[in-house]
């Protein structure tokens, strides 16, 4: 420790102003703020302050993202190395997930860092830690067969486009990770969508690929004029609802497992660092959106489009909802802050989210639209929230 | 049983109104049997605030202290006030003797704590007089006040109490919300509130100031009768002395955290129109000083003050007087090889003083922090069971005990990413985020629409920030600002 302390203290001088790499000062800031808290010490009343600050307010983020992240890489090596005819042992899998994963999460984060030092160095602020969060969001919810460099340009323009030109983190209104998703789903929607795209086949064995069928539960349910009902389609697909609730299916990385999200969410609840009411609001907005087509559905049979008569609580655990409401909803930049405005915006994201799926099958991704939509209304809910509470207030002028 | 009702403050006195409580953020109370002439004590509930748990907080003990060398004023520390100094160095003074005058109003004085000389007076950046040191002698002089016993107060006319309080130098215990200035002579308040105690862990408790003094403290109340028709008297429950003592007085419970009970959220709660916003308030325990001064005929200069925080040794009341030096109180009692930082006025409102400085008019509290400049290896991926957080973002959650906290700010400076945490603490329900940044884009008039000016400046909004925002800081200025642009 005084080693490193050490090392921080002899290369200082290189990366402060007048040192060789004074541009990259703030990369130096991050690294050495990464292991140290400075020692920086309050100047104004209140004297004391609160021990939390950002780096663990964003590193708790990380800490509920990995139950969805080790069960991404695992999922993604079974279910590569049972579409490959390969042995499916903890091991194998384990192993095959991360060296499919492992590159997508590391160009993420070096392209994403690499803009961000760029950004900081020329407004000579430090780098925040909201990247930290992005650049493991945005592979989580990639197909992992996406080529390295569309993981590049991706996280280059949700970084840039969804955050930097506004000013960087905290003055962003769009969700980054969800911002460089769009971009990539809707430039390059043969790689992003599909049935092809969601298992990677490698291997030796490759008879076994003949076999396999590799639509995800969106693909199987968008189908139209179907008669019969969706989830006997699910479940002859081999979608049942545990399995869906579990997320042993191909699928995004890091978005199949509804489990491994609510182990998340239970955390981000319990510190405080999520608004429970966005999540909420998602659930229930699904669910109240849901609802009136599976009635229908039950009463008078089939639909013409099968999503409608889905059942609600599998709008829940399929197509990342579980993932984009935990985890990308309550994103505190994008998303409203007050308390009421939270429940609204939770809500409609839900709401939305089904009806995109049902009503708009070419584009079965709801949730991720959703989002990125009722960003946009934030701030007019904000807006209204606030005058509303004004009027109550006694004024004082 | 629980009735919701809202109270009316006209003539709160002698008739109650009730009507159905509208405002959400509080409950009132009143008693089941009320009979005409019981006085009513209401319960005001915050939930908003955040109690702060850290170590060294003092006790109830009270020592007396000897008499300091010398005292000294801070006309630097008392807000909005222009001094215009009446003494020059070595001037002889008596307790009770003007020393300087505001040059606003030339009747506002403020006087001598001390008898002796003039020893030096220190001037700061741009000429601002920072400290008038007074070097006392054995044997005090006084200067003589009138003596004014109740009969007399009964049928004073108001215009003559203002100005037996104005020369008696104790008109600026009072103050105007919302800007905490010293209020004008000539206005009638439309109510003056008394705070008892103060949530604020580290400032004098009642049981301990108005110990055998409820009689004085009950003439006070008389004289503040005489200013105001609507007086309220606010404490905290959970401690039996002054319900006891001062039942038939207290106007006013307030439940909850700090700082429910603020004069400013005290206001904030029971006001029903924009005139009530101009109220003033005193402190419980310079209501004795006005006492003082008409019973005693001279210049009340007591103080119990105390002294708290981690690096104390004795943490505890003391009997002192005003204006004395810092080391006079920790002589002794310090346990920081001088590394301590001395924090006057309270832990969320106070100042940092140098060692050799000195109390100020206002102020009763003076702790000894840790500094904390020192770097900590990963820090924001430790458990974390010793860290004090409002958050549950640490396993200090589970920690039930009293925890160290220095002066660190934990974190460096960081954009606001709404978390929305100041607004869960503000009292008086200001957005404190969305006020902030209204002020950074220069819209005065939406911040105030927000209520920026009901802010008690309690601080706790830049307390919790995790991006290390000075909130309170950046309100406060702006109040001030806006105040200076009306005057």
């Amino acid at each position: 420790m005084r080693s490193l302390k050490d090392f921080f203290e002899s290369h200082r001088e290189h990366f402060s102003e007048g040192g060789r790499f004074e541009k990259l000062h703030p990369f130096f800031d991050a690294v050495e703020t990464l292991f140290f808290i400075p020692g920086i010490v309050t100047k104004t009343e209140p004297h004391v302050r609160d021990s939390l600050d950002l780096k663990r307010f964003m590193s708790l983020v990380i800490v509920a993202l990995i139950p969805p992240l080790f069960f991404g890489i695992y999922n993604t090596g079974y279910q590569s190395n049972l579409a490959s005819g390969l042995p499916v042992t903890f091991m194998a899998v384990s192993l095959k997930g991360l060296r499919i994963v492992l590159p997508i999460i590391i160009v993420s984060y070096a392209v994403g860092l690499a803009w961000e030092t760029l950004f900081a160095s020329i407004r000579k602020h430090s780098i925040s830690e909201g990247f930290l969060v992005t650049g493991l969001l945005f592979p989580l919810t990639l197909p992992p067969t996406i080529p390295l460099w569309q993981v590049a340009l991706g996280i280059s323009f949700g970084v840039i486009f969804g955050k930097e030109i506004f000013g960087g983190t905290g003055r962003n209104f769009l969700n980054p990770a969800l911002t460089g998703r769009a971009f990539l789903f809707f430039s390059y929607p043969m790689k992003m969508s599909g049935d092809a795209v969601w298992t990677v086949v490698s291997g030796v064995n490759n008879q076994a690929v003949d076999t396999f069928s590799g639509a995800t539960p969106l693909v199987v349910s968008a189908v139209q004029g179907s008669a019969d009902v969706i989830e006997s389609l699910l479940v002859n697909a081999g979608f049942t609802l545990p399995k869906l609730f579990y997320g042993l299916y191909p699928g995004s990385i890091g978005g199949t497992s509804a489990l491994m999200c609510l182990l998340g969410a239970l955390l981000l609840i319990f510190t405080g660092i999520a608004s429970y009411r966005i999540i909420f609001g998602g659930i229930l907005g699904v669910l109240f959106a849901a609802f009136p087509g599976y009635i229908i559905g039950l009463i008078y049979g089939g639909s013409s489009i099968p999503m409608f008569a889905l059942n609600p609580f599998y709008h829940l655990v399929m197509g990342g909802s579980a993932f984009g409401i935990t985890y990308m909803a309550t994103d505190p930049v994008s998303g409203p802050g007050m308390n009421i405005s939270r429940w609204i915006y939770g809500f409609f994201i839900g709401a939305l989210t089904v009806m995109i799926r049902i009503f708009n099958p070419a584009f079965p991704e709801g949730i991720m639209l959703a989002i990125l939509f009722m960003n946009l209304f934030s701030p007019l809910l904000d807006h209204f929230a606030i005058q509303f509470r004004l009027k109550k207030r006694v004024p004082n002028v | 049983m629980k009735w919701r009702i809202r109270m009316s403050t006209k003539g709160f006195n002698h008739k109650f109104r009730y009507e159905y409580c509208k405002i959400k953020n509080f409950i009132l109370y009143y008693p089941k049997t009320l009979r005409a002439t019981d006085r009513l004590m209401i319960e005001i509930r915050t939930r908003k605030g955040y109690d702060i748990n850290i170590v060294g907080m003092p006790s109830h003990n009270l020592e007396t202290l000897e008499k300091p060398a010398s005292v000294a004023l801070l006309p630097e520390r008392i807000p909005f006030v222009k001094p215009r100094l009446k003494v020059k160095v070595d001037d002889p003074v008596k307790v009770g003797s003007p020393v300087f005058e505001d040059k606003r109003n030339s009747q506002l004085v403020f006087l001598s704590p001390g008898g002796g000389r003039i020893a030096k007076i220190d001037y700061g950046p741009r000429r601002v007089i920072k400290e008038i040191v007074i070097a006392l002698d054995q044997d005090e002089g006084y200067e003589t006040f009138p003596l004014i016993s109740e009969a007399q107060l009964e049928g004073m006319e108001r215009k003559k109490l203002v100005k037996t309080i104005m020369t008696g130098g104790l008109w600026p215990l009072f103050r105007e919300l919302p800007f905490r200035d010293i209020p004008s002579p000539d206005v009638v308040p439309p109510s003056i509130i008394v705070s008892l105690n103060s949530r604020e862990p580290f400032q004098p408790v009642p049981e301990v100031y108005l110990n055998d003094k409820v009689d004085l403290f009950e003439f006070g109340i008389k004289i503040l009768n005489q200013l105001t028709e609507t007086l309220f008297i606010s404490s905290s429950p959970g401690n039996n002395f002054v319900p006891n003592r001062l039942n038939t007085h207290v106007t006013h419970t307030c439940e909850g955290v700090y700082p429910a009970d603020d004069p400013g959220v005290l206001l904030y709660h029971i006001k029903k129109n924009p005139d009530e916003n101009r109220s003033w308030y005193i402190n419980g325990q310079d209501v004795l000083l006005l006492a003082m001064l008409f019973k005693t005929g001279k210049y009340p200069v007591d103080r119990t003050v105390v002294l708290g925080g981690s690096l104390a040794k004795e943490k505890k009341h003391f009997q002192t007087r005003m204006g004395v030096p810092l080391n006079h109180i920790t002589k002794g009692r310090a346990d920081d090889n001088g590394t301590a930082r001395y924090v006057v006025g309270g832990i969320f409102k106070g100042y940092s003083e140098p060692e050799d400085s000195y109390m100020g008019f206002y102020e009763t509290s003076l702790l000894l922090i840790p500094e904390g400049d020192e770097k900590e290896f990963l820090g924001f991926a430790r458990p974390g069971y010793k860290k004090p957080s409002r958050s549950k973002a640490f396993l200090s959650v589970f920690n039930p005990s009293a925890l160290p906290l220095d002066c660190n700010r934990h974190g460096e400076d960081r954009a606001c990413v709404n978390c929305g945490f100041c607004a869960e603490v503000c009292p008086v329900d200001i957005l404190p985020q969305f006020t902030y940044k209204s002020i950074i884009a220069d819209e005065i008039e939406e911040a105030l629409g927000h209520g920026l000016l009901d802010c008690v400046e309690c601080g706790l909004c830049t307390y919790v920030c995790p991006s290390k925002v000075e909130l309170s800081e950046v309100l406060k200025n702006t109040k001030k600002a806006y105040y200076l642009e009306q005057l």
